[in-house]
């Protein structure tokens, strides 16, 4: 089977800037490989062949996600075709776990970058905002499966929805006051209160090493 | 010129004495006793050996891995993420709950929602459980077949000595030998099969078949150096019943057939094959569909009813898997042989992988490497057990009683039971399937709009 392993010093590089360690990183680095069917890039296709995603009702937007430069980059904007490793990584840091020996600027920091991420998922014309169509999109998208649900069920539900979130932002609004979309210091607004960064996490099994005997 | 003859000579009726006393000795020592179905324990022997052998090797390797401050053993790893088994509901309500301090009762639709099917969709990417089983199964130690060597570097001269030894007796010595033997398996199947034919319909003709197909298998099951243990013989399948058992390669049906009368069921290929199948039929019945069948489906619930209804006929053999997985697991089993209503004989096939990998990957290798494979490790070491006949209960469905089989086969053969789709290696998840979550998710949020507006 003999993989090539990355070289340590690319390794101990990775591992500073997104946080896993490197037999976390080797792991991954497997999967990907799996995934890539031993390309170095993946693309949008290759995650078909995960049978378990196809149950998620947004897969599609997890699946952007992963392609969307605003995630991979800071500070840019777009879809790439493809990603390499160290972009999935990227990705994949942002659902890494806190660790305890972390100060509240660090925390502060790794909040907003969790739910920046998320605010990414909800705004996929790329323009700041989350508006109501937008809006409207994610709930479709999640209540798509229920056959007896008409359109305008789901339509209201978002709608109702939106209302709220107007409410929390920006207060009572007047009669001819028009609310144009969710921005991210608005989004911030709405989840504070909920520790999304104890629970936007994904965390490794530790890996023991078991002894056999004949 | 003249100096050369008595040398030609001598060598040649060397070589010619040497040959004859192989073939005797094969004749002897493997072919006879495979046509009366006794054994003189000359594998279990070997197996001893082998398995000495492979301890002192990974004595070896230990103690020199410590010496060098090597990591040795691959971690074992069921899966890589600590997946927590709450549901869809007690998620979302912890998340709501964590919240503004809203009421719990407020069946709307609320930002964090999203929240649970991404961290859900991110988990299964980084790993999950399906793909996982079709790659060979990872050993934990080192046999001496450099195909299964993947942290094992170099360490003693001994140590690389012994594995060339190993080669070398497994490509010279053994892989020539097993080759033979089944050249001469399959010709006398084909050969035998086809003088049986010829015989008129009658007691006589059906117990020459089966003996002649018992005896063919049993030379090529030494052919691949098998060494099974069949336990709970008692349970063995009977006619006008379906066999069925767990797939992790061809060989399977070798196995099972070496220890019983079968009829076979499949689609008919060409070249060897086809050949092997068209002889097999004309000494007894067995259901072989030609490609364009295999499709409909009825047609084939209909030739297999036909078959187990004649009490006459053999019992059929079945993986109802669909394919060949790598025998850690058990997956779902298709319902087609679940619902003609025979009565169902499991049996689970676990292999032993330390002295062969017998998965057949099938999108990795061809059949034919597939088969130098297996003939070139040292052995395949099963054991199947025959489970007691199970029939379906009136108040199950097909799925059901599938479902009930093959927790059986998994529970005796010490192998996971996944509720996964076989078929998934090679298609897509059905759309039926997909739907499930969405529609959990939105009976929960517009159940509860529904309740509201009622009240």
């Amino acid at each position: 089977m003999g993989s090539a392993h990355s070289v340590p010093a690319e390794m101990r590089e990775l591992a500073d800037r997104t946080g896993f360690t490197s037999e976390q990183i080797e792991h991954l680095h497997r999967r990907f490989k799996q995934l890539s069917r031993d390309q170095l890039t993946i693309r949008k296709e290759n995650f078909d062949s995960i049978p378990d995603l196809e149950f998620n009702p947004i897969r599609g937007k997890i699946v952007h996600a992963f392609f969307d430069k605003r995630n991979l980059r800071p500070e840019s904007d777009g879809l790439a075709d493809e990603i390499n490793f160290e972009d999935f990584l990227t990705i994949m840091s942002y659902f890494r776990p806190i660790e305890m020996n972390m100060d509240e600027e660090q925390l502060d920091r790794f909040r907003k970058e969790k739910l920046k991420f998320l605010f990414h998922m909800y705004d996929s014309d790329h323009d700041g905002k989350i508006t109501l169509q937008e809006y409207r999109n994610v709930v479709e998208e999640l209540l798509s499966g229920n056959p007896h649900l008409e359109k305008e069920s789901a339509r209201s539900i978002a709608d109702g929805a939106m209302m709220e979130a107007a409410s929390i932002c920006v207060g009572q609004m007047g009669p001819d006051q028009v609310y144009e979309g969710i921005t991210f210091e608005d989004f911030l607004k709405m989840w504070q209160g909920i520790d999304i960064e104890t629970k936007m996490h994904v965390r490794f099994l530790n890996m023991e090493t078991i002894a056999h005997c004949y | 010129m003249f100096l050369l003859l008595p040398f030609d000579s001598l060598v040649v009726n060397l070589l010619g004495i040497s040959i004859t006393v192989l073939f005797t000795l094969l004749l002897v020592f493997i072919i006879v006793p495979a046509i009366f179905g006794v054994s003189f324990g000359i594998r279990k022997v070997y197996m001893k050996t082998l398995l000495k052998i492979f301890q002192w090797a990974t004595l070896r390797i230990e103690r020199g891995a410590k010496e060098k401050n090597h990591p040795l053993y691959k971690p074992y790893v069921n899966g890589i993420i600590a997946k927590e088994p709450t549901s869809l509901e007690e998620e979302i309500k912890e998340i709501r709950r964590s919240g503004s301090g809203k009421a719990l009762d407020t069946p709307e639709f609320e930002l964090s929602d999203i929240f649970y099917f991404c961290r859900k969709g991110i988990e299964t990417i980084m790993d999950d459980e399906v793909t996982k089983r079709f790659s060979a199964e990872e050993l934990e130690s080192w046999n001496l077949l450099s195909r299964t060597n993947y942290n094992f570097q170099y360490i003693s001269l001994r140590l690389t000595v012994l594995w060339g030894l190993g080669v070398l007796i497994r490509y010279c010595f053994l892989l020539p030998l097993r080759i033979a033997l089944a050249f001469t398996g399959i010709s006398l199947l084909v050969t035998g099969t086809t003088v049986v034919g010829y015989l008129p319909n009658g007691r006589c003709k059906e117990f020459l078949s089966k003996h002649v197909h018992l005896m063919c298998y049993r030379i090529c099951v030494r052919a691949l150096t098998a060494i099974i243990t069949y336990h709970d013989r008692e349970n063995r399948p009977r006619n006008g019943g379906i066999c069925v058992a767990n797939h992790t390669s061809p060989i399977d049906v070798i196995i099972l057939a070496s220890d019983g009368y079968y009829a076979m069921v499949g689609q008919i290929h060409g070249g060897l094959m086809g050949v092997i199948q068209r002889a097999m039929v004309k000494a007894c019945p067995h259901v072989w569909f030609e490609r364009s069948e295999v499709k409909d489906r009825h047609l084939v619930a209909r030739r297999l009813t036909e078959h187990v209804q004649d009490k006459s006929k053999l019992p059929i053999l079945i993986f109802p898997e669909g394919t060949c997985i790598n025998n850690t697991s058990v997956m779902m089993f298709k319902k087609g042989s679940f619902e003609i209503g025979a009565t169902v004989y499991p049996v689970a096939i676990k292999y032993d992988p330390q002295f062969g990998d017998a998965f057949w990957n099938s999108s990795k290798y061809g059949m034919v490497t597939y088969l130098l494979r297996m003939m070139t490790s040292w052995a395949i070491v099963c054991s199947v057990w025959y489970l007691p006949p199970m029939t379906r209960q009136p108040e199950e469905d097909a799925v059901q009683f599938a479902n009930r089989v093959k927790s059986a086969i998994a529970r005796q053969g010490g192998l996971v039971d996944l509720l996964w789709d076989g078929g998934l290696k090679r298609e897509k998840v059905k759309d039926t399937f997909k739907e499930e979550q969405q529609k959990l998710y939105s009976k929960m949020i517009v159940g509860n709009h529904e309740d509201r507006s009622r009240s």
